[in-house]
């Protein structure tokens, strides 16, 4: 789902870029804050991002017998929050782009606005609101994950679609074509990526659940809406 | 160590100040991206092989294993140019002056993919991290790119010895099984990363750790002679491309 070095005419990766800033640029703030509080909390991000980087790493086995590596923002935005995974998933994504030759510097703006700033934020808005009406914890991470994968495609296509328009039926055909191709692959492995997911979270619960505890993840119902007054409060 | 990483490292150009390498480096995607594809891309493609191979130093091997996972995406992502939805032909035809389309675009993103790898096959990440809080980047940011760089390493190659392990132990042989090695993984993945960062946390903080990591930058001075032979050559790919633009259409 990553778009190649160049793909993108200048204007749309300048334009991505611009649209993704104000994500990224909240997510520093929200960091920098963090990190100035408990000077501690950069080993712990750093982590979270070595974490991240080598989740995107992992070859998940898609329905169709192919293989593809899920995206980890679902499981990155349950865990660590929308803000914060702006910024993780921009240096993943830079550094997916220098050391693996996957995704783009030109194009790192798209990239960052479709997996960084979209995905998370779709994945966790859903897992929030399961979560605020007491849906049990799998189902909520199933279904963030789910979305928060899907939506990142969704998201490229529109992209792809605005950068090269079909030359006979426009823009929508172009994201009906982007679209159904990735449609064939992708919802498969958005399911794929879901399970995997909560499989992931089950092991963690048992072996984990200290860390998790912290970083807020067992919250539900009335605790969830505090969590979530909270954490606009403290981002504003 | 990642490939391209480990290449930097022991470049010929490794010693270099990391603006000089992305004047050159980043100048040619630029231009990649900006000059008509037909004939700039071309000569942009061009003039980044032959610095990779030749002063860069960067051997054919290597750059041919980092340069086919772009060019594999470059040629899915072209494909998709040869055909419309719509029209005469059905829902689904042969999209008219596709194929020029989608070589302009093969032209561009590979072009694009060489500026980027003559940048990452010279650079190390340890060397140009540190150098972004001078650019403006904030220090806790950088930081935390630190420890995720660093720790990406231990990561991966913990992952492989538990994937290795795992093997040895049946884990792949059915759907179900590999599901589970899956899920294992991915869980001491994280189980993994937080332990090495609550024991980097106590052995910095025995060492009177203030919240900023400190770490040696090699030293590399700009070199105003490289920057112009760099600017040169880009000034030099843009009036000939401009020259060739109207007798070569």
């Amino acid at each position: 789902m990553h778009i190649a070095e160049g793909f993108l005419p200048p204007a749309h990766a300048i334009a991505w870029s611009v649209a993704s800033a104000p994500f990224v640029v909240h997510g520093v703030r929200s960091l920098t804050r963090e990190v100035r509080e408990n000077p501690e909390s950069t080993l712990l991000l750093g982590a979270s991002g070595a974490f991240t980087f080598v989740l995107s790493a992992l070859k998940l086995p898609s329905v169709t017998g192919s293989c593809s590596h899920p995206t980890g923002t679902g499981l990155g935005a349950i865990l660590f929050r929308p803000p914060i995974m702006a910024v993780l998933g921009t240096i993943t994504l830079l550094f997916q782009a220098l050391l693996l030759a996957h995704g783009g510097l030109t194009t790192l703006g798209a990239n960052v606005f479709s997996m960084a700033v979209v995905g998370p934020w779709a994945g966790y808005a859903v897992y929030r609101v399961l979560r605020r009406y007491d849906v049990p914890l799998m189902v909520a991470v199933f279904f963030g994950a789910f979305v928060a994968d899907l939506s990142t495609y969704c998201v490229t296509s529109v992209q792809l679609a605005l950068a090269f328009p079909d030359p006979g039926s426009g823009f929508l055909g172009a994201l009906g074509k982007f679209g159904s191709i990735f449609a064939f692959t992708q919802i498969p492995l958005a399911v794929s990526e879901g399970l995997l997911t909560v499989l992931v979270m089950r092991l963690l619960v048992q072996s984990s659940k200290g860390d998790l505890t912290r970083l807020g993840v067992f919250l539900a119902g009335k605790q969830a809406r505090t969590r979530t007054v909270e954490t606009e409060t403290v981002s504003r | 160590m990642l490939p391209i990483d480990a290449a930097a490292h022991s470049s010929r150009w490794r010693r270099r100040h990391p603006v000089d390498k992305a004047v050159l480096g980043l100048g040619l995607t630029v231009l990649a991206i900006s000059l008509p594809p037909w004939p700039g891309a071309a000569l942009v493609l061009v003039a980044a092989l032959a610095v990779l191979l030749g002063p860069a130093g960067v051997t054919a091997r290597h750059l041919w294993r980092a340069y086919r996972v772009p060019l594999g995406f470059c040629v899915t992502g072209a494909a998709t140019l040869l055909v419309q939805v719509g029209g005469p032909e059905g829902l689904v035809g042969p999209a008219a002056g596709g194929p020029v389309r989608a070589g302009e675009l093969l032209l561009r993103t590979s072009a694009a993919s060489l500026g980027v790898l003559l940048f990452a096959f010279t650079t190390p990440m340890s060397d140009l991290l540190p150098r972004l809080v001078k650019a403006g980047v904030p220090a806790a940011v950088v930081d935390v790119a630190l420890v995720t760089y660093r720790m990406s390493f231990l990561l991966l190659d913990s992952v492989r010895r538990i994937r290795e392990a795992q093997a040895a132990r049946l884990g792949h042989t059915t759907r179900a099984a590999a599901w589970r090695s899956l899920a294992g993984l991915g869980a001491t993945a994280f189980v993994r990363a937080f332990d090495r960062a609550a024991r980097l946390q106590a052995g910095l903080a025995g060492r009177g750790y203030d919240g900023t990591l400190r770490v040696l930058v090699p030293e590399a001075r700009l070199s105003t002679r490289f920057v112009a032979v760099s600017v040169a050559l880009l000034a030099a790919l843009t009036s000939l491309t401009f020259a060739l633009e109207g007798p070569l259409s």
